[in-house]
């Protein structure tokens, strides 16, 4: 069976992006959600197996997310998506309980390199 | 391996990892059952090892070979006692002297030594020789001190072209914190987030896991090139400080370059004034080259700027050897380490501070019995600081021993005619004269008393030499306290221009406090000397034009003043008139025999004319 995935991002560009990367691996998309407070709810609703999280979002932001969704569920596998620059953010975001990063702009490779690690 | 390129390096970095040994053994001596000395110790002994190989150093390289085997032993269990720890200082000493005399060829370290560390190292169990810790040994059963795993040093290194190293390196530690306790984590976590962050960093888990699962859970992490365990581990500069890359250079050329960019400056300052007043094209440029210039020269003074730490780090071990030879129980503390000084200056204050420091132990502080019937704590304090103040530094030598016998001391001079027999109170300042007399204060020692042998004479004649100062203050009962001020820089200083009949003098800025009018309503007397009032303070005068003797014309009626300020201590000095401040190049000048105390020097001037430098600290 395989693995099913909530994609976080509040642009649609992304999510579609790494929809396609992550379905073209073999994953199922099971949600995405634009908002870090829709990452929760969907996160309680869908459990699924990995999340990818924007960093930065509307209505609660990515770190914030993570540090809700662990809250709940301490093994949550979540993989944060960070554009270059924001280390200090990816630095609190595991801080918070995050298990990986990817830098944008992604390579499908190292995504999906990163998703192994995750669910490894 | 000849190459004296390469027996400099070996020198220099042999010296850092002995000052870091002494350091271990130190802190390993106040906590015999803490790893992390004895870790960083074999970390030092085993670089040192291989250098010195590297080197066809063959007695270097077998004594540190020695070393680490006994360190081993430790580390496998062997519990540390102190004769063990002495004999590793003693080993540390060796190698010092054998590190320095290597590159000349120099003898070899004792058969006794060699001897006694093979010995232990064999200690009375298991035969524990050679082996490096390849896996972790099935290890005789650790000291009771020591409960627990011993876990490993290791140093991870992140891909170089992973992008956040700094994360992810943190997502490795996280991995490896799943494992065990991490501690003696190099550089500290926070270094992780700074932007020359390289990746590379080291810790020590304390853990029963094998190494193939360590390593196996820190690639976990992702974008890992390297996991390296124990003794292949290579520590970074240690420290909070940022792990910028550095590179070494020859202090050598460092001062070539200095006295390059003082010439440059006399160079630009002669331009400034061909060009003052000249609205053209031309000042303009100037004005551009000035700045460029000035920013150069505060360039190449901060490459010389080196933390005082450097010196200071020689002497915790110095005062406990002392401490052991005198029979005392001494604590050293010792703050500012991190306050900077030009290169050149600090490498003169090694031998003052020995010196000062030595006499602390020596006749400062008293033994145990003695403290504790004047109601002290048995163990004596000596302690060490640096401050910086305007643009000089002070750094203090203090005691809480029994303070200076004044009384004594000011009988003796009486007797020796060297003090008025009017002189009822024997001021810090005549005290500092009087100890600084070569054959004086010998003589107080000699007599019982609390006397301060040669150091104070070698202190102040240094710091006057680097045109600064050393003053005292003693308590009776309370201790003593040395304060040796010297300027943050010597090649290059900002200086003030005063003139005096025909000629011109510099007055280093470090020591002006500010300017004033000399006012003949605001003399006053003060000790039958002539002094001056400034804001209620009450300021003996010296008139530079009398100092001089400057064949004079009439003194002109207003008269300008620089309050001069070395210490605690002013002296107004009065000029016929003030030029404006100048970045001066200080030029090396040999003395004259009979050349009076209050110059300090010669220099350029803007214009081309020599001009002589008055040493403030001589005129307080």
């Amino acid at each position: 069976m395989s693995h099913t995935v909530l994609v976080c991002d509040d642009a649609i560009f992304m999510r579609t992006m790494i929809s396609d990367i992550l379905n073209q691996a073999g994953f199922e998309i099971v949600g995405e959600a634009e908002s870090g407070l829709q990452a929760v709810q969907k996160y309680r609703e869908l459990k699924p197996d990995l999340v990818t999280m924007d960093i930065v979002m509307p209505d609660m932001g990515g770190i914030e997310a993570v540090r809700e969704i662990c809250k709940q569920d301490p093994d949550a596998k979540i993989l944060m998506c960070s554009a270059m620059g924001q280390q200090a953010l990816v630095v609190e975001a595991i801080q918070a309980g995050a298990k990986d990063f990817v830098v944008k702009p992604f390579q499908p490779s190292r995504v999906l390199e990163a998703v192994q690690r995750v669910l490894g | 391996m000849a190459d004296p390129k390469y027996a400099a390096l070996f020198l220099a970095e042999g010296r850092e990892h002995l000052r870091a040994c002494n350091q271990l053994l130190l802190d390993w001596e106040r906590d015999p059952a803490a790893a992390e000395p004895v870790s960083g110790l074999f970390r030092a002994i085993h670089n040192i090892k291989g250098m010195a190989a590297t080197m066809g150093y063959a007695g270097v390289a077998d004594l540190a070979h020695r070393a680490e085997n006994l360190l081993e032993a430790i580390r496998a269990g062997r519990p540390a006692t102190p004769d063990l720890i002495q004999l590793l200082f003693r080993s540390v000493d060796a190698l010092e002297k054998a590190v320095e005399g290597a590159s000349a060829g120099a003898g070899e370290p004792g058969a006794e030594l060699l001897r006694a560390l093979d010995d232990a190292a064999r200690g009375p169990g298991a035969p524990v020789v050679g082996t490096p810790p390849a896996t972790p040994a099935p290890a005789p059963k650790p000291a009771a001190a020591r409960k627990g795993p011993i876990g490993h040093l290791v140093g991870v290194t992140i891909r170089s072209g992973a992008s956040m190293r700094g994360a992810r390196a943190l997502l490795a530690l996280q991995r490896a914190e799943a494992l065990g306790r991490i501690t003696a984590l190099r550089p500290p976590a926070a270094a992780f987030e700074r932007e020359g962050f390289d990746g590379r960093f080291s810790f020590h888990l304390r853990t029963d896991v094998s190494v193939e699962r360590i390593e196996a859970a820190i690639r976990s992490a992702g974008e890992v090139a390297a996991v390296a365990f124990d003794g292949s581990v290579v520590i970074e500069a240690e420290g909070p400080q940022a792990p910028a890359r550095q590179i070494r250079v020859d202090l050598q050329r460092l001062d070539a370059m200095m006295k390059q960019v003082g010439e440059l400056v006399v160079a630009r300052n002669r331009l400034l004034d061909l060009v003052r007043g000249d609205g053209s094209e031309l000042a303009e440029l100037a004005g551009l080259v000035s700045r460029l210039v000035s920013d150069l020269q505060s360039e190449v003074v901060a490459v010389r700027m080196t933390p005082v730490g450097e010196v200071f780090d020689r002497f915790p071990r110095l005062v406990r050897d002392l401490a052991r030879d005198l029979g005392k129980q001494i604590r050293f503390e010792a703050e500012g380490g991190d306050i900077e000084l030009d290169r050149s200056i600090l490498d003169e204050l090694g031998d003052p501070l020995l010196h000062l420091i030595r006499n602390a132990a020596d006749h400062g502080l008293e033994r145990a019995e003695e403290r504790e019937a004047a109601g002290k704590p048995s163990e004596g304090r000596i302690q060490l600081s640096a401050t910086r103040e305007r643009r000089s530094v002070a750094i203090r030598v203090s005691d809480d021993g029994r303070g200076i016998d004044r009384g004594a001391i000011l009988a003796k001079a009486k007797r020796e005619g060297i003090a008025e027999p009017s002189v009822e109170v024997l001021t810090d300042d005549l005290l500092l004269r009087l100890l600084a007399r070569p054959g004086f204060s010998t003589a107080v020692r000699v007599s019982g008393v609390s006397g301060r042998g040669v150091g104070v004479e070698v202190a102040l004649g240094r710091a006057r030499a680097l045109g600064g100062s050393l003053d005292v203050h003693t308590e009776p009962g309370q201790g003593t306290t040395f304060t040796l001020r010297v300027p943050l820089t010597l090649a290059i200083v900002r200086a003030l221009l005063a003139q005096a009949g025909e000629e011109r003098y510099a007055v280093p800025l470090a020591y002006v406090a500010e300017t004033v009018e000399f006012d003949t309503r605001a003399v006053t007397a003060l000790r039958s000397r002539e002094a001056l009032v400034v804001r209620d303070r009450v300021i003996p005068t010296v008139h530079l034009r009398d100092l001089v003797a400057a064949r004079v014309d009439r003194a002109p009626a207003r008269r300008p003043t620089i309050i001069l300020e070395v210490g605690e201590r002013r002296t107004a000095l009065v000029v016929d008139a003030l030029l404006g401040q100048q970045d001066i190049v200080i030029e090396p000048f040999d003395a004259p025999r009979g050349m009076p105390p209050y110059l300090g020097g010669a220099t350029i001037l803007a214009d081309g004319a020599p001009a002589l430098i008055l040493d403030a600290a001589a005129l307080v």
